[in-house]
């Protein structure tokens, strides 16, 4: 406890406290007008370690839902693809079965012959279906096309196929990747090889009916690689939705550790002015002295 | 006892209560003086067998030693605390909260190397990885060089600090002096040039720890914490600040301070010098060495990681070679991106177009943790760091504000002793007014007698 009082102890004192007011007010108006309350990291240590952490698995997450919807672009386009070779090869098979009966002849085996070349031809174009100048069924080749022209000359019905022998896979979590490619030689390559059977068979003139079950066993593994895109497609779109809801959690968090309550800064505000008035005018009565009251 | 003695005793109490309401007038003339010490006049009655009557025996200053120990060492600890304080606050801007941070460019770098595992091929993609790469080394190397500028001003202020010690050291020695001259001349107190030396001492604390010790003569011999003599008498030491041997981190030589001994060497201040040296030391050889070597850790982590996915012997870049390293340097202060060809950048791990193996592995390096940051990942480690140098600056400005209210309290303590108070010095001024007014009034009174007497005699 101190005994006496003197002048530039109370004037210091108020000075102190006044200067104390107005830099806690400082940070105040500046939480408020920034609408940050980690403004920097002393403000919160730990919590801006967090914050550091939070950032990091946002951006990635952000970053990941970018090459998620591009691979999902990609499954996508397989898909499209392969519904039309589904189509492709149920009209081989209406082909085959009419051309296998007695009713067939020569001409009419000629004429389908030209109808199934077609649909050879659209199927080798499906197998070279691209997004960006990217081939779905060729590893994502830019480039070259995976399969041979039919026109080619060293066109070969049995090995159409001369892209990367490797797939492509996207990142999808740290540490987890989804396959997004598969080669097209083991996509289309057996229904490529049916279909060149029929055409020959025809061509030659000859009954289809040993075609159709190359057909239908062509057909069985479009379905099947078709399932398997789907699959794959929908584990895109649960990791998309799944990313969305955690970055939207995360952008939570961090309002948690950096945003200001304004309820409670604006509260803190108005009592440091109060605070700062009352001292201010606590300092109007230090000018009272004992001269107002000495007649010398 | 005789009218002469009346007169006398009144005589002697006017020149008392003059001298009184002098001393009462410089104090009161005094009372916004820094380091002003009030002074009370002594008043001492004179034998009778002298004559009797007053005198003043002394001014003396009003001072508690202890109270003026007290807030020398508390100054100290207080400018010490404020100059880690602004120091460090240097440091924490070099690592701002959000995406401006090296943080942010690490997250962009690895978002890249994300978007080049999906397009592995595309030139405008790998474009986009070389250059996040040069503005995350651009931003570690900013960093690096924050830290060395700080660790610069840190030995510039040392220096400067020296500088304006020695000038108040060799003032401290001129003050023994003149108090021992003055005193011994007129046998009393010298109390202008005690506040003065006073005044000295405080400002000396807050560049460097001191202890101090007063002589018999009235001189005061000053110590360092580590017990080196810095005055002894009207002698002062030379502090030094002489260029050592320790690199900084901006590869220039460092600083050593010491007290310069008769043989030239340097006498060092001891582990924990104190004032603002202490603390610029401090802040100087520990905080941003420690801070510089974790930035370093990161940016080599970061380099060997990137490199070694880079060429690594299975990698290929989109001319089928094996990729060549991606980052030079050997530390945060000279990291640079050595690779300039896009199509240098080793995505696949074949020659096939199109394959992303070797991007994929880049890309999974964010969140790899490594042995040689504690387990952490690249963004962890860089967080810890910011986390780290924010809990210093936090810790320093702690401290500062509280060492601050320490000070105000001594200082309180000191002014509630040594302060001037108006009310006292007038309540002084009217007891000593009317004690003259009281003493002119029995020369009047001696005065009537002697009168009397002599219209007697007529």
């Amino acid at each position: 406890m101190i005994g006496r009082v003197t002048q530039t102890m109370t004037s210091d004192q108020l000075l102190g406290n006044v200067q104390r007011l107005q830099r806690r007010l400082l940070v105040a108006q500046d939480t408020l007008s920034s609408g940050k309350k980690l403004r920097q990291a002393s403000d919160d240590p730990a919590g801006a370690a967090l914050v550091n952490g939070l950032r990091a698995q946002s951006a990635d997450l952000n970053s990941l839902s970018r090459t998620i919807g591009f691979g999902r672009s990609v499954l996508t386009a397989q898909d499209d693809a392969l519904g039309q070779a589904q189509d492709i090869l149920v009209r081989a098979k209406e082909i085959a079965s009419q051309q296998a009966g007695g009713l067939a002849t020569a001409t009419t085996r000629q004429q389908a012959a030209e109808e199934v070349e077609a649909l050879e031809r659209q199927l080798l174009t499906l197998g070279n279906t691209a997004i960006d100048g990217r081939h779905v069924f060729g590893g994502l080749a830019s480039g070259t096309a995976p399969f041979s022209d039919f026109d080619d000359p060293g066109f070969d019905p049995l090995n159409p196929y001369t892209g990367p022998s490797g797939s492509f896979s996207i990142r999808t979590a740290p540490g987890t990747t989804v396959r997004l490619t598969t080669p097209g030689d083991q996509v289309l390559g057996s229904s490529i090889a049916a279909l060149d059977g029929l055409r020959q068979t025809l061509v030659a003139g000859n009954s289809s009916t040993a075609s159709i079950d190359p057909l239908e066993a062509a057909a069985d593994g479009v379905r099947a690689e078709r399932a398997s895109v789907g699959g794959r497609a929908r584990q895109l779109g649960d990791r998309a939705s799944e990313i969305t809801s955690s970055v939207s959690k995360i952008t939570a968090r961090l309002g948690d550790i950096e945003s200001a309550d304004y309820a409670t800064v604006i509260t803190e505000l108005t009592q440091l002015q109060t605070a700062l008035q009352a001292t201010l005018s606590a300092g109007q009565t230090l000018q009272t002295s004992i001269l107002d009251y000495l007649n010398l | 006892m005789a009218i002469s003695d009346i007169l006398n005793a009144g005589r002697s109490s006017l020149i008392a209560q003059q001298r009184a309401l002098k001393v009462n007038g410089n104090n009161i003339a005094n009372v916004n003086t820094p380091g002003y010490t009030r002074q009370r006049p002594i008043l001492e009655a004179v034998p009778t067998s002298a004559g009797g009557g007053v005198r003043v025996a002394d001014v003396e200053q009003i001072v508690d030693r202890f109270v003026e120990t007290r807030l020398l060492g508390q100054s100290s600890t207080a400018a010490g605390a404020s100059a880690r304080r602004d120091l460090l606050e240097g440091v924490q801007s070099l690592f701002p909260v959000g995406d401006a941070s090296v943080s942010g460019a690490l997250q962009d770098f690895f978002a890249a190397a994300n978007e080049l595992s999906a397009h592995p091929e595309d030139l405008a993609v790998r474009n986009d990885l070389l250059d996040r790469a040069e503005t995350l080394a651009g931003k570690l190397r900013s960093s690096a060089e924050g830290l060395g500028a700080v660790q610069r001003e840190a030995d510039d202020r040392v220096t400067a600090d020296v500088a304006d010690a020695n000038g108040i050291l060799s003032r401290i020695a001129d003050l023994n002096r003149s108090i021992r001259v003055e005193e011994v001349a007129t046998g009393s107190s010298a109390n202008e040039l005690r506040d003065q030396r006073r005044s000295a001492l405080g400002d000396l604390a807050k560049l460097v720890g001191i202890r101090t010790v007063e002589n018999d003569d009235g001189s005061v011999d000053v110590y360092a914490r580590s017990g080196v003599a810095l005055v002894s008498g009207s002698n002062a030491a030379r502090l030094e600040a002489r260029l050592g041997t320790t690199l900084g981190l901006d590869g220039a030589v460092l600083h050593d301070v010491g007290v310069v001994a008769p043989d030239a060497s340097l006498i060092p201040l001891g582990s924990d010098p104190g004032g603002s040296i202490g603390a610029r030391l401090g802040v100087r050889d520990d905080e941003l060495v420690a801070q510089a070597g974790s930035l370093d850790a990161i940016a080599v982590t970061l380099r060997d990681a990137v490199n070694g996915v880079q060429t690594d012997p299975a990698g290929r870049d989109l001319d089928g070679l094996v990729g060549s390293a991606l980052f030079a340097g050997t530390g945060a202060a000279d990291l640079t991106v050595a690779l300039t060809d896009p199509r240098g950048i080793a995505a696949a791990q074949s020659t096939t177009g199109g394959d992303n193996a070797n991007a994929l592995a880049l890309a999974n390096l964010q969140t790899t943790t490594f042995a040689g940051l504690s387990g952490q990942t690249l963004s962890g480690a860089m967080g810890a760091l910011q986390s780290d140098v924010g809990a210093s600056v936090r810790n320093a400005t702690d401290a500062a504000t509280i060492e601050d209210g320490l000070l105000a309290n001594v200082q309180a303590q000191r002014d509630s002793v040594s302060g001037v108070s108006l009310e006292e010095e007038f309540t002084d001024l009217i007891r000593f007014q009317r004690a003259f007014q009281a003493a002119a009034q029995l020369i009047s009174v001696g005065d009537g007698m002697l009168q009397e007497l002599l219209g007697m005699v007529r």
